[in-house]
């Protein structure tokens, strides 16, 4: 109950931005709450990636009202991202191949113990994150060119539960990733969920964001086209919303009628 | 999961003995928890020196628990430690509505990997055996070994089965399933025999052969989750029916005027306490919730929760006792996701049993909650391909028939 009439934990409405002559998003709304996974989908160049910077604090909008937990705020760089829980893993991951985990993990924010690095703290919390994902890194001290593309991707969003985040974006988590990695990720997926955080899932794969996704939200040339149940909607139904055969059938009104009732 | 140790000569707490003892199963659960690891990786993964690993990983494999495979996973040749493993493997593998779970487990039934992927709602045939054969492929890898090591593969489906043909022999139960010849499909794609079941039957098979129903001739395993489900084990042997459908207590009407179900019917029980109902009771005071939610929000002691899964496990209750009346089973034991919230479900589905079922005074009825958990599904697939399984003399593992 609680869990349903709080704010969202992240909104933004009718979001702008335009690259010079083009128009990347027109008047975007999303919104997240925590405990909840949305999944934004569309076809290349749909405004996914653009949106994500937003959010990430790498890109300002040029209109639009972004607002944490029902307060308007500014994600003027990714710092102010950090700073109001917001946690984001690109595509590149921007991992260092020569460090291990721990020094990935904590790359820019080592924890200290006087003058010196703390490692046996950090070691510590890099084991209980990892384990609390339940995934399959053997060890945390094992440079990050020894490890296969899926457990990079498990290091990636280790890294971002780190500050505790309220929100976390994953962009395009699965792509390039065997079955069984796709397994994994789609695991921690769920597991972010269950621990109380809000996710914003891009991806291109259409059976792993019907797995996990509590709604699915379709961008299509920079507008929405599109909110479904991730439960209930078929896969041609998305596919008809991204490729602009079926128009947008908002159904905010529908979902949030009961709740505010 | 894996056999306890019963430690003959005991040792105190914090002695030499009692150290190394933690020591050997700490490295024995990190090697089943990442199916095969080289010493190094087992030296980061327990925190032990890699001295220690070596003695203890020697004194493991005199001991026949692990053993070494050489491996030359990219490029480079290392020797992997793996659970020693007899004979051969099988996979048992659990297709759910929500879940898919395969599991690679030995002769003697201990699982050396596994590995959980979340599916989509109505998720479709052609995709869901792709990832079947590709986990397991992959789980063979994990554990360093060669594709015909895997004998056989049992496979769980939540739709009744008709184990000739490995078809589903109920339309529309699983949207997308009906019509292929599944088992044939997968054993294309594996090279090896695959054997398909009803998750029921086989929770049913595994909670008997070594769960909560051993020692009983007769007993019912009710699988309370995403739909409702029963196997039946009759005088040690699993009763399938003739076309595979003995025990599908999901489609006995309950209610005569009730929405028509899938299986085409109206008014089954799984159209009351099938997800899709559970979760629309909750949609007005919850909001939008998937069937994990409810079943940890009851255990955290969500009142709304707690009452909706209660009501479920009456409502299940009283469907059993008929089916109880008409076999008369020496237990019932109760498993599937909902079964997790344990007497929130088996209190009242216990009530429901005992108060419609023909008493008896000189053998009550026992209705308890399963001992394999969610795995129990999964085992039984495990035990099902063991069982389709011979093994020769020789060590030499002999196909032989469906049991």
């Amino acid at each position: 109950m609680k869990r349903a009439q709080a704010a969202p934990a992240l909104s933004l409405a009718g979001i702008d931005k335009s690259f010079g002559h083009v128009q990347a998003l027109s008047e975007v709304s999303l919104e997240v709450r925590a405990h909840e996974v949305v999944a934004l989908v569309g076809d290349n160049a749909a405004g996914k990636s653009t949106l994500a910077k937003i959010i990430a604090g790498v890109l300002q909008p040029d209109a639009g009202i972004i607002e944490s937990d029902g307060v308007p705020v500014t994600i003027a760089n990714p710092a102010a991202a950090h700073a109001l829980g917001i946690a984001s893993v690109f595509q590149d991951l921007a991992l260092c191949d020569n460090l291990d985990v721990v020094q990935n993990l904590y790359l820019g924010r080592e924890l200290r113990r006087g003058l010196r690095l703390d490692d046996e703290a950090m070691e510590d919390e890099a084991r209980r994150i990892l384990r609390s994902l339940t995934s399959r890194i053997p060890s945390v001290r094992t440079p990050l060119a020894g490890l296969s593309a899926g457990q990079r991707q498990s290091v990636a969003i280790a890294r971002t539960l780190l500050g505790e985040p309220r929100v976390v974006v994953l962009d395009e988590p699965t792509a390039s990733l065997s079955v069984s990695q796709t397994a994994e990720v789609l695991m921690h997926v769920e597991r972010l969920r269950e621990l109380g955080h809000a996710v914003i899932l891009i991806s291109h794969n259409m059976t792993d964001v019907r797995a996990v996704a509590d709604r699915i939200e379709v961008l299509r040339h920079g507008r929405n086209n599109g909110s479904f149940s991730g439960a209930d909607v078929g896969y041609e139904e998305i596919i008809a919303a991204i490729t602009g055969a079926s128009a947008p059938p908002r159904h905010d009104a529908l979902r949030d009628g009961p709740r505010s009732a | 999961m894996y056999p306890s140790r019963v430690n003959t000569d005991r040792s105190t707490p914090g002695s030499q003995t009692s150290l190394r003892e933690a020591n050997r199963l700490r490295l024995v659960d990190a090697v089943k928890r990442f199916g095969g690891l080289t010493q190094v990786e087992l030296a980061a993964a327990t925190g032990l020196s890699t001295a220690t690993v070596s003695t203890i990983v020697k004194e493991l494999i005199a001991a026949g628990v692990v053993e070494t495979h050489t491996t030359s996973r990219s490029g480079r040749r290392a020797q992997k430690v793996t659970i020693a493993r007899r004979v051969g493997l099988v996979a048992g593998v659990q297709v759910g509505h929500r879940h898919l779970q395969v599991t690679l487990a030995d002769f003697s039934r201990t699982v050396v990997a596994e590995q959980q992927m979340p599916l989509p709602a109505e998720h479709r045939l052609d995709t869901g055996l792709d990832r079947v054969a590709l986990l397991i492929v992959d789980l063979l890898e994990r554990v360093g070994a060669q594709t015909d090591e895997l004998l056989a593969v049992g496979l769980a489906l939540p739709a009744p089965v008709d184990s000739a043909t490995g078809m589903i022999s109920v339309r529309g139960v699983l949207r997308g399933w009906d019509d292929t010849h599944i088992g044939q499909v997968l054993s294309k794609r594996l090279a090896t025999p695959v054997f398909v079941e009803n998750d029921a039957n086989l929770g049913a098979l595994a909670e008997h052969d070594f769960g909560a129903a051993r020692g009983a001739r007769d007993s019912i395993f009710v699988r309370a989750s995403y739909g409702t489900g029963a196997g039946l084990v009759l005088g040690d042997h699993l009763h399938r029916g003739y076309a595979g459908t003995a025990g599908e207590i999901g489609h006995v009407q309950i209610t005569p005027d009730g929405p028509i179900c899938r299986c085409g019917n109206r008014g089954c029980l799984e159209t009351v306490v099938g997800a899709t109902a559970l979760l629309e009771m909750l949609r007005t005071s919850h909001g939008p919730l998937t069937l994990r939610d409810v079943i940890a929000q009851a255990i955290e002691g969500d009142p709304g929760c707690r009452r909706v899964v209660a009501d479920a496990g009456a409502r299940i209750g009283a469907a059993v006792a008929t089916l109880a009346t008409g076999i008369n089973p020496q237990c019932v034991v109760v498993g599937g996701e909902l079964a997790e919230t344990g007497e929130v479900l088996v209190g009242p589905l216990r009530e429901a049993v005992l108060r419609h079922v023909v008493p008896n005074t000189l053998a009550p009825l026992e209705v308890v909650v399963g001992e394999l958990g969610t795995r129990a599904e999964v085992m039984g697939a495990v035990a099902l391909a063991l069982r389709s399984t011979d093994v020769a003399s020789d060590g030499s593992a002999v196909q032989g028939f469906a049991p």
